[in-house]
């Protein structure tokens, strides 16, 4: 009966704010026929202020009835498993560079008061980057921690929520370098870097042959990162399961599972290119030359594909990507391609293994992140997941084994790019983010890991934000959603105010039918019940 | 849908101007300054006399000079009695009316502007081209100024509008004049308020490639993306009901999206009118001898209901504390630390009254008015503080004194806005665990709300200005740079040879008769850019308003302010880590009265010299000094600085301006005019941190053209600091002339001397050379040798990378200017650029000049291409703008 009602009422109600609004509370009320009644004639008195589009009105009415199954007709066949008792957990990060090179807070004043701004709009929780570079700068194993601690005092004084990144890449945009001994290290040997095929370095994280290699003044980046973690658990214990709640383990370039494949280092910012192949230091060489031995194809080990395209050729017309008898689908191909997305995979795990054994005993879940990497998606071959380490074809599906090894550690995917749309990717590029998505999240979903979400962009707001809206709404099971990030445009008056108006309508209403205000206070108490989210 | 509120955005401190504040039923509004005008601006609701950050709730009420303290003579018993003058805010709502219609055809349009509220409206308004790039103001075309339209310097014109109950000003627009948009902000010239859209100026886009500005008005209505702006937002979630839709305003959803022709439209706009009310509360203190009690009494003729926020203070501390019960009726305790009562209405309903009774202890009773959530009136920015006679203190307390360090107050005031937010997320807490009746959670939840809404707005309108300036705090690089220059020595030529120098005022300044106060006001902002010295206005009584013809030079009461505001002013700029530089005329001095003959050469005020101070060689005054020991300036009596008395005056005085004000140091006028072995004289007795000297000649022209070679010119300049041993530094103005000629003529090559240097002072002797491109004579009102303009960046591109002190000219910090400005500002200052960096100029071609600077900067100007040496591999861009690229070591 309900079901029914509710079905029509978004049909009746869809493109009036209000009256949307007013149709989820009636789906509570014992006194359905009255209420939609009355709430129908007064949709159609405020046809003059009907402001909202029909999509909107859609997403915040399924959002809304979360926790009442019933309330989503539509969805609550593939919703097999309801956990979104209390909606989607609404998180913003904090600058790259909230915190100095000389561990000083940066912008201090406009953090404090950023903070306060979002606890005020009902922002549950807040993202830090924590930094490799900043943290252990000078010598290994001289951690300082003082800016991140006073960021931490701040967020948990103000009663948010704290995930924290940790960040063992360095940041180009937010000018922030891997620690001082590394970069030394890196001088002497630059095999530690990842090097595309033409002899260039990638020097913002280490190459993932070394994960497991002593190179590092006799440790390995492993056993580095361990010690690294460990401290950190030490030093922020106060906050653990309280204010910490979520840690995320940076897994390469940009804190990201791949190869940076993508970083083109002439810095054209060219979209038609798929990246190029990062196996060219000594390391990633051996290994490979090693796994081509033991496969009986010595000459498959001397380097990686001859006949792949670089930075900025069109992939599809190169012989390695090209739609039909391409390189990729040959047996070279499919062992080149084994091996490389093994590596990142092995190197994923090991990260995440150290990260869960780390903090098993702190009620904190531990993620890591992957990138929707989806221009070219469109194509048979997928080239740019090809050369950022996912082998995901026409013919093999590479997330499931990605997304296999985070439930082996129990741990979380953020995926970011939630507020791409495929309508505004260009055409050439046969790009598909909402493809990827639903790719990676379907098979989250067959192996229980939870994702967690992220935009990729301040910008492009307008778009963006109901972008997101449509995919927290969607079947993706998110609990959290991490919007980044604060700063002078996330502030700016022609962001925020969109951003307000986004955050207002994530914070449904978790109406209790006993406490179900009269009629007229249907506004006022649905205010009252956002800021319970605050 | 419009009731979008507009913000005043500029506060009018004259103690009988309206005042702003946030009205409390729908003023949720952005206060960030956007304008190109924001010279104007201020926060909306600065207090002068006490550094203390305060909310914009507070409201201040002055006590009166002539307050009446009448002594226990009549009545014995009487022992304090005081009335204090009150300004209440009072508030007129209006709207603001924009019609745009078609005329005749397509060609030709009508904006109308109108106002509802009385007032002497003026638009302010001005044009954008089509093609224009930049945010840049133009003015109109002279076409299509209504009558009584006046022109605003060289960017904008100011209409009065017309009419009676409703004001209005109609504006013809043809499309032969290819304007894009049409720009304006409204002023009251009544108060001075300047009423804008959103803390930006009004923008009618005429054609739509603009970009989509939050600031448009009239386009885009109901496509779901302009209505996110926080000011609708409220009103649509508090009110629907009050939420009027008007017209077309809010029918034409999406469909005029699709096709963006121009179309007519009209909106109207909320205003809020505020005026400043005279009320007074006086009172009464009487000592009752029985019971050894004092009886206070209180009355105002403040209407409607007046809550009195107060508490008594013991002993000498003015620390808040409850009294001994039993309160009086219609009392309520706050926070452990005050009382709110409500005062009784007195009959007939003017005003109100209220009695208190304390014991003998209290010293004194302190108190502010409460009006209502958002209204507070209180003493010049302190509590109201009544002394109570308890033997030992009968002394009574100086109400003016604004001096007194108050430890607490009443919670509201005593700290900064961060405890008002501590509050809010505990009212929020409180009213989700609140189940009261459905009744009050309903009223209660609507008030905070808004308050909330207001709040955060208010919250991320500072983040986002702090943030956008995108430069770390002053206090980190200054720690940054005291580690790594531990040795650093600082001299009175050179400073710390890290100065970077703000000129911080224009020609017109002194118009606002409170510009210490409006600079104030923005010091921290200064200092976050990276300014470390500011250079001040003369200071002194002057015969011209802008202080350049100095008379009374101990009278420090000027059109930039009063003596006790220009104290405040350098103490604030101290407190945010700035230099304060005072300008001091030397050369000359205006006399006060005639001699026999007439002429006027007698002095006045402390200095009273007559005609020997004056030097021989000018006729005009017929001084009896000696000749001149420099060029004459032949305006006023030139002082004779050869004479002991003279110098022993000028260094007592230069000491007591080092001593009384705190300035730092000196930005020395028209240097030209004396003998550069006196200034030295002057900066030894006076131990400036920094001086500089304005020695301004001009540059040597062949046939109309600029010589490449200004040796003669940088030569004049080198031996004047020459003669002051190094202790001042001058003006680069070689390095200035030949940034002109270089960026006017696209010749680039001027800027490397004979011997690869630079060309200017700073290539001979750098850490004497301020290089500068514009200050109050050459640019600003005046333009006696303005800068090539919209070509500033490079000029800055320049001396902000390059050795020497840069100067920075007001104008161009507050403009489009600012973000690249800072941006370059903290660049020098992270590759720890200085007075003495090295140059080396890589290319010196006709479209392109470039320089590697201390191996750590790479800069380039000129629309020619220039790779840093090494390329992308070594280098990496850090800024970047019109015919300019900066490098640093990546």
């Amino acid at each position: 009966m309900e079901v029914s009602v509710m079905g029509s009422s978004q049909v009746n109600f869809g493109r009036n704010d209000l009256g949307c609004r007013e149709a989820v509370n009636c789906s509570f009320t014992k006194n359905l026929v009255v209420n939609i009644s009355s709430s129908l004639k007064n949709s159609k008195i405020c046809v003059g202020q009907s402001v909202k589009l029909g999509g909107k009105c859609l997403s915040r009415f399924s959002l809304k009835a979360s926790g009442c199954s019933q309330a989503e007709p539509v969805l609550s066949k593939n919703n097999r498993n309801p956990k979104q008792t209390d909606g989607v957990k609404l998180f913003v990060g904090l600058p790259l560079d909230a915190v100095s090179n000389t561990n000083t807070v940066n912008h201090a004043r406009a953090i404090a008061a950023g903070l306060k701004a979002l606890k005020l709009l009902g922002v549950d929780g807040i993202e830090l980057p924590i930094w490799w570079g900043v943290v252990e700068k000078e010598t290994m194993g001289k951690y300082n921690w003082t800016g991140y601690l006073a960021l931490a005092e701040m967020i948990q004084k103000l009663g948010l929520k704290l995930h924290v990144s940790l960040c063992f890449h360095a940041s180009e945009e937010a000018k922030i370098p891997l620690p001082e001994w590394v970069s030394r290290i890196g001088e002497t040997d630059p095999s530690i870097f990842f090097k595309n095929g033409s002899g260039q370095s990638y020097k913002d994280c280490l190459s993932f042959a070394v994960t497991d290699v002593p190179v590092l003044d006799g440790k390995t980046p492993v056993e580095v990162y361990r010690e690294f973690c460990e401290s950190f658990k030490a030093t922020f214990s106060p906050f653990m399961g309280t204010t910490i709640t979520g840690i995320s383990i940076g897994l390469g370039p940009e804190g990201e599972l791949c190869y940076p494949s993508r970083h083109n280092p002439s810095k054209m910012n060219n979209h038609q290119g798929a990246g190029e192949f990062q196996c060219y230091d000594k390391y990633m060489l051996s290994s490979l030359t090693q796994c081509a031995e033991s496969n009986g194809n010595p000459l498959w080990g001397l380097g990686g594909p001859h006949d792949a395209p670089g930075y900025d050729q069109p992939p599809m017309t190169s012989n390695f990507f090209k739609e039909n008898g391409g390189s990729w689908e040959t047996s070279y191909g499919d062992f080149f391609l084994s091996w490389y997305s093994e590596q990142l995979i092995s190197h994923g795990s090991q990260l995440l293994s150290l990260a869960s054994e780390t903090f098993h005993d702190v009620p904190i879940s531990i993620c890591g992140k992957v990138p929707l990497v989806h221009s070219w998606y469109r194509t048979r071959s997928h080239p740019s997941e090809l050369t950022s380490g996912f082998y995901n074809t026409a013919n093999r599906d590479g997330y499931v084994e990605v997304v296999e090894m985070f439930a082996k550690h129990s741990c979380q995917i953020i995926l970011p790019g939630m507020d791409l749309s495929d309508n505004h990717q260009p055409n050439e590029s046969l790009s598909s983010p909402e493809l990827v998505l639903s790719q990676i999240t379907s098979s989250c979903r067959k192996h229980g890991v939870e994702i967690l979400g992220q935009n990729s962009l301040v910008a492009n707001a307008a778009n963006g934000l109901e972008q997101i809206k449509k995919n927290l709404s969607g079947d993706k099971e998110m609990s959290l959603f991490t919007y980044q990030r604060m700063g002078a445009d996330f502030f700016s008056p022609e962001h925020f105010p969109a951003f307000t108006q986004f955050v207002r309508n994530l914070n449904q209403p978790e109406l209790d039918s006993d406490d179900q205000p009269m009629k007229e206070e249907i506004r006022v108490a649905s205010n009252h019940l956002q800021m319970q989210a605050a | 849908m419009s009731t979008i509120t507009i913000k005043p955005f500029i506060g009018n401190y004259l103690r009988r101007s309206p005042k702003l504040h946030p009205n409390s039923k729908k003023a949720p509004h952005f206060s960030l300054n956007y304008s190109r005008r924001s010279l104007f601006s201020g926060k909306a609701n600065l207090r002068f006399t006490d550094y203390r950050r305060r909310r914009n709730l507070l409201l201040r009420a002055s006590s009166t000079d002539a307050a009446v303290i009448e002594t226990s003579e009549e009545q014995s018993d009487v022992v304090f009695k005081e009335s204090f003058s009150l300004k209440r805010p009072e508030k007129a709502e209006g709207k603001i009316a924009i019609r745009l219609d078609k005329g005749n055809d397509e060609e030709n349009w009508h904006l109308s502007v109108g106002c509802s509220l009385p007032g002497k409206w003026i638009l302010h308004w001005g044009v954008h081209y089509a093609g224009d790039t930049g945010s840049e103001w133009d003015q109109p075309p002279r076409e299509m100024w209504p009558s009584g339209s006046i022109a605003i310097k060289d960017y904008a014109i100011e209409t009065p509008l017309k009419g009676e109950a409703f004001q209005e000003v109609k504006i013809d627009i043809s499309s032969k004049w290819s304007i894009a948009a049409i720009n304006f902000v409204l002023k009251d010239e009544e108060t001075g308020v300047w009423y804008q859209h959103r803390g930006r100026d009004f923008k009618i886009p005429l054609v739509d490639c603009l970009d989509d500005d939050a600031n448009t008005v009239g386009v885009k209505k109901g496509s779901g993306i302009w209505s996110g702006s926080l000011g609708k937002l409220s009103n649509i979630l508090l009110k629907p009901e009050a939420a009027p839709s008007k017209g077309e305003s809010s029918s034409n959803d999406g469909s005029s999206v699709k096709s963006r022709r121009l179309e007519g439209f009209y909106e109207e706009h909320a205003i809020v009118k505020e005026t400043l009310v005279d009320n007074t509360v006086s009172v009464s203190v009487k000592q009752c001898p029985e019971t050894a009690k004092n009886i206070l009494y209180i009355d105002t003729d403040l209407p409607g209901n007046v809550i009195l926020h107060w508490g008594i203070c013991k002993g000498d501390t003015k620390i808040w504390e409850l009294p001994a019960m039993p309160y009086p009726t219609e009392t309520v305790v706050f926070k452990n630390n005050a009382l709110r009562t409500l005062l009784q209405r007195k009959e007939g309903g003017n005003g109100s009254k209220g009695l208190f009774t304390l014991d003998g202890g209290p010293s004194g009773f302190a108190f502010v008015v409460k009006l209502d959530e958002n209204t507070w009136l209180n003493c010049k920015g302190d509590d109201f503080y009544i002394p109570l006679p308890s033997g030992q203190h009968q002394s009574k307390e100086n109400e003016e004194s604004n001096s007194s360090q108050i430890v607490n107050r009443s919670p509201e005031q005593s700290q900064a806005g961060s405890v008002y937010t501590d509050e809010i997320i505990k009212e929020i807490r409180n009213l989700v665990s609140d189940i009261s009746s459905e009744k009050s959670r309903k009223t209660k939840t609507k008030e905070t709300q808004e308050t909330i809404l207001q709040e955060i707005e208010k919250l991320a309108a500072e983040a986002y200005s702090i943030f956008r300036s995108s430069i770390p705090t002053i206090s980190e690089v200054v720690s940054e740079a005291e580690v790594l220059q531990p040795d650093v020595k600082v001299t009175s030529g050179t400073g710390t040879g890290f100065e970077i120098l703000c000129q911080g005022f224009n020609w017109e300044s002194h118009k606002s008769g409170r510009w210490y106060k409006e600079l104030h006001d923005k010091a921290a902002e200064l200092s976050s850019l990276g300014f470390s010295v500011i250079w001040l206005p003369p200071p002194t009584d002057s015969v011209s308003p802008e202080g350049y013809m100095p008379r009374d030079l101990y009278n420090l009461n000027s059109r930039y302010g009063s003596l006790d505001e220009l104290k405040v002013t350098v103490k604030k700029f101290h407190e945010v880590g700035i230099k304060v530089l005072g300008d001091v005329v030397l050369n000359h001095r205006c006399a006060s009265e005639r001699n026999q003959n007439g002429i006027w050469n007698i002095f006045g005020g402390r200095l009273n010299w007559d005609e020997r101070a004056v030097v021989a060689d000018d006729p005009h005054f017929q001084g009896r000094g000696n000749k001149s020991s420099g060029d004459n300036f032949h305006a006023a009596p030139n002082i004779d600085h050869s004479q002991e008395f003279v110098r022993k005056d000028i260094k007592e005085w230069l000491r007591w301006l080092r001593e009384e004000i705190g300035y730092d140091g000196w930005r020395l006028d028209f240097v030209r005019g004396f003998w550069g072995g006196y200034v030295k004289d002057y900066l030894e007795a006076t131990e400036p941190y920094f001086a500089v000297g304005e020695f301004w000649d001009s540059l040597v022209y062949t046939y109309g053209e600029m010589d490449h070679n200004q040796d003669a010119h940088r030569q004049r300049i080198i031996d004047w600091i020459n003669a002051t041993t190094g202790t001042a530094g001058a003006f680069d103005v070689t390095t200035k002339g030949i940034l002109h000629s270089a960026i006017e003529r696209c010749e680039y090559w001027r800027l490397s001397d004979q011997k690869g240097k630079p060309p200017g002072v700073v290539g001979w002797w750098p850490s004497r050379a301020v290089t500068f491109i514009e200050n109050h004579d050459t640019g600003s009102t005046q333009g006696h040798w303005r800068f090539p303009g919209g070509k500033e960046m490079q000029g800055y591109a320049y001396i902000l990378t390059h050795p020497g002190t840069p100067s920075v000219f007001f104008d161009h910090i507050f403009s489009g200017y600012r973000s690249e400005i800072g941006n370059l500002i903290s660049l020098r200052r992270r590759n720890k650029i200085n007075c003495r960096s090295k140059v080396e100029i890589t290319k010196a071609e006709r479209d392109v000049y470039a320089a590697v600077i201390d191996d750590k900067l790479a800069v380039k100007i000129g629309p020619g291409h220039y790779e840093p040496p090494g390329g992308h591999q070594r280098w990496k861009m850090a800024a970047e703008g019109n015919d300019y690229k900066v490098w640093e070591l990546s």
